[in-house]
């Protein structure tokens, strides 16, 4: 099922498994091999990605969510002409 | 922006400017006027007043016939000058208000045969950047990298290559580099390609500096066959670049980071507006992350783009102000593309940026062959080759001045103003604050040094 970037505040230290508790998601909502990414220590903002579904009714439910983000292919920057 | 402005100034004076036998300057035409710096090298042109030849005809059409009046009383005078890119909309509007004989203020564009574009051929090669760069001057200051941790983040490094090309040994860190999930392939030993490209651009002026492979854009976790990752991906690569500048002493900190993607089209993205929009939006993770990394002491240089107006690139697909994201961030130096001859590439992204607005920052060289990394012929080209080129400048300049002596913040201004600039009112959104100035640099950083003993 289609992942999609949020962000949650949470303790310092804290990790993938803690974030699911907190949050009551199950394996299945979870994009467990990108994990919990800490986005800006200072401030305890971690990323992580999950279900539309999960993002939904996370966002509802805990006002330290945010998201969903948008998460763009991203590409080289080579002008046209280059040979494929 | 250059400009042409038409006035209508006494009919004495146009006179004088369409009688070739008297010397007119244009600050005998347009002198004063609020917020234009007049080019004083042109000199006033008069103008005819089109006039219908049957009465009644549409003065503004030019499909019908004409005369055209050189009578003192109806003829204009035209003026070249400059106005700032960032008041050019507000000065249009002022000026025929504030000073009625200005008639109206038009763009006056270069022309040129051509910029280079994205399938020329190279303008130059790797030692003509060199050269440029002042590499042997850096060298002899002791700004080569040593020390330095240069983090390409791309499609990975072929290390081999690198040293096959430039000859010379180089060092890839390989505990601090990083892979996404699912990405196989070990550090500096990836197939040669884009990365491999920018590693070996960084390395032309700072030869010792230690490359993490960073090949985020080898991610496949979309399921796609082509180059490219998510932002996701790149969010947890800098997250492991924020360990790699954390674990460093804080007294040697040098952290320098490439970067030579972006996202192109604004259909994987929420409208600007929404909150969870990435090319406006300084919330969004990967600018909140970019942002924590720059305050904690990283380099960050982006590449501004090859949706330059002149051969913009064909995935292009935002309809304006093509710099988005993080390769707009404030705390980012955005870089645009010049040749070897110091002329801006055809392809390289103008501003304004849409994080910030003065975006590019400034311009390094492209469009040289170097690398060899597609081909024997084939240039390293685009802004993809312009921001190591520059990244390697930073990372030189890092062999001694950490960011303990020197701030992310100071290193960014420092290279702003020691920019050649290319205008005569200094920011302009094709050039940036200019042309990267090694000698500059090392003048500054030698200023710097005295003040400090």
């Amino acid at each position: 099922m289609r992942k999609v970037l949020i962000t949650v505040r949470l303790p310092r230290g804290a990790s993938l498994e803690s974030a699911m508790r907190h949050l009551d998601l199950a394996e299945d909502e979870v994009d467990a091999g990108y994990g919990l990414i800490p986005v800006d220590p200072a401030k305890d903002l971690y990323a992580m990605r999950v279900t539309e579904d999960a993002s939904r009714r996370t966002a509802g439910d805990h006002p330290e969510v945010s998201g969903p983000y948008a998460d763009p292919p991203i590409e080289p920057m080579e002008p046209y002409g280059r040979p494929e | 922006m250059r400009v042409l402005i038409q006035l209508r100034p006494s009919p004495d004076l146009v006179a004088a400017v369409a009688d070739p036998t008297v010397a007119v300057t244009a600050s005998d035409v347009a002198d004063g006027l609020p917020g234009v710096v007049l080019d004083h090298s042109f000199a006033p042109v008069a103008v005819p007043r089109p006039v219908p030849a049957t009465p009644g005809g549409d003065p503004l059409s030019l499909s019908q016939p004409l005369t055209f009046s050189m009578r003192p009383e109806e003829a204009s005078v035209v003026v070249c000058g400059e106005i700032a890119d960032d008041e050019i909309s507000t000065r249009v509007s002022l000026l025929p208000m504030t000073r009625g004989e200005v008639v109206a203020v038009y763009s006056d564009p270069v022309i040129e045969s051509s910029l280079t574009c994205g399938d020329d051929p190279a303008v130059g090669d790797r030692h003509d950047v060199a050269r440029l760069l002042r590499v042997t001057d850096l060298a002899a200051e002791g700004l080569d990298g040593s020390g330095v941790a240069l983090a390409v983040v791309d499609t990975g490094i072929n290390a081999a290559h690198v040293e096959r090309v430039l000859g010379h040994d180089i060092t890839v860190d390989r505990d601090r580099s990083w892979s996404p999930a699912g990405v196989s392939g070990k550090p500096g030993e990836h197939p040669v390609d884009h990365g491999t490209m920018c590693a070996f651009d960084a390395l032309i002026s700072a030869p010792n500096a230690s490359l993490l492979d960073m090949p985020v854009l080898l991610s496949r976790r979309r399921g796609g066959s082509t180059l490219d990752g998510l932002l996701s991906d790149a969010i947890a690569a800098y997250a492991h670049l924020r360990n790699v500048l954390e674990a460093q002493p804080a007294e040697s900190r040098a952290l320098v980071i490439t970067n030579s993607w972006g996202s192109f089209s604004p259909r994987w993205d929420f409208p600007p507006g929404n909150p969870g929009n990435y090319s406006d939006n300084p919330a969004h993770p990967f600018n909140l992350i970019i942002g924590s990394l720059a305050e904690a002491g990283a380099d960050i240089l982006f590449a501004a783009g090859n949706c330059g107006r002149e051969c913009r690139d064909s995935r292009c697909a935002f309809p304006d102000r093509p710099i988005v994201g993080a390769n707009s961030h404030p705390k980012v130096l955005s870089i645009g593309g010049v040749d070897t001859n110091g002329q801006r590439v055809g392809y390289s992204s103008q501003g304004p940026g849409r994080l910030a607005e003065r975006k590019p920052d400034f311009c390094a060289y492209t469009h040289f062959a170097g690398s060899q990394a597609f081909g024997d012929d084939e240039p390293d080209s685009g802004t993809s080759a312009a921001c190591p080129v520059a990244a390697g400048l930073v990372a030189a300049v890092r062999t001694l001045w950490p960011s303990a002596k020197l701030s992310a913040s100071q290193l960014r201004t420092l290279l702003r103003r020691t920019a050649d600039d290319r205008s005569d009112v200094g920011y302009d959104y094709d050039y940036g604050y200019g042309v990267v100035d090694a000698a500059g640099v090392i003048a500054a950083l030698r200023r710097r040094a005295a003040k400090a003993a």
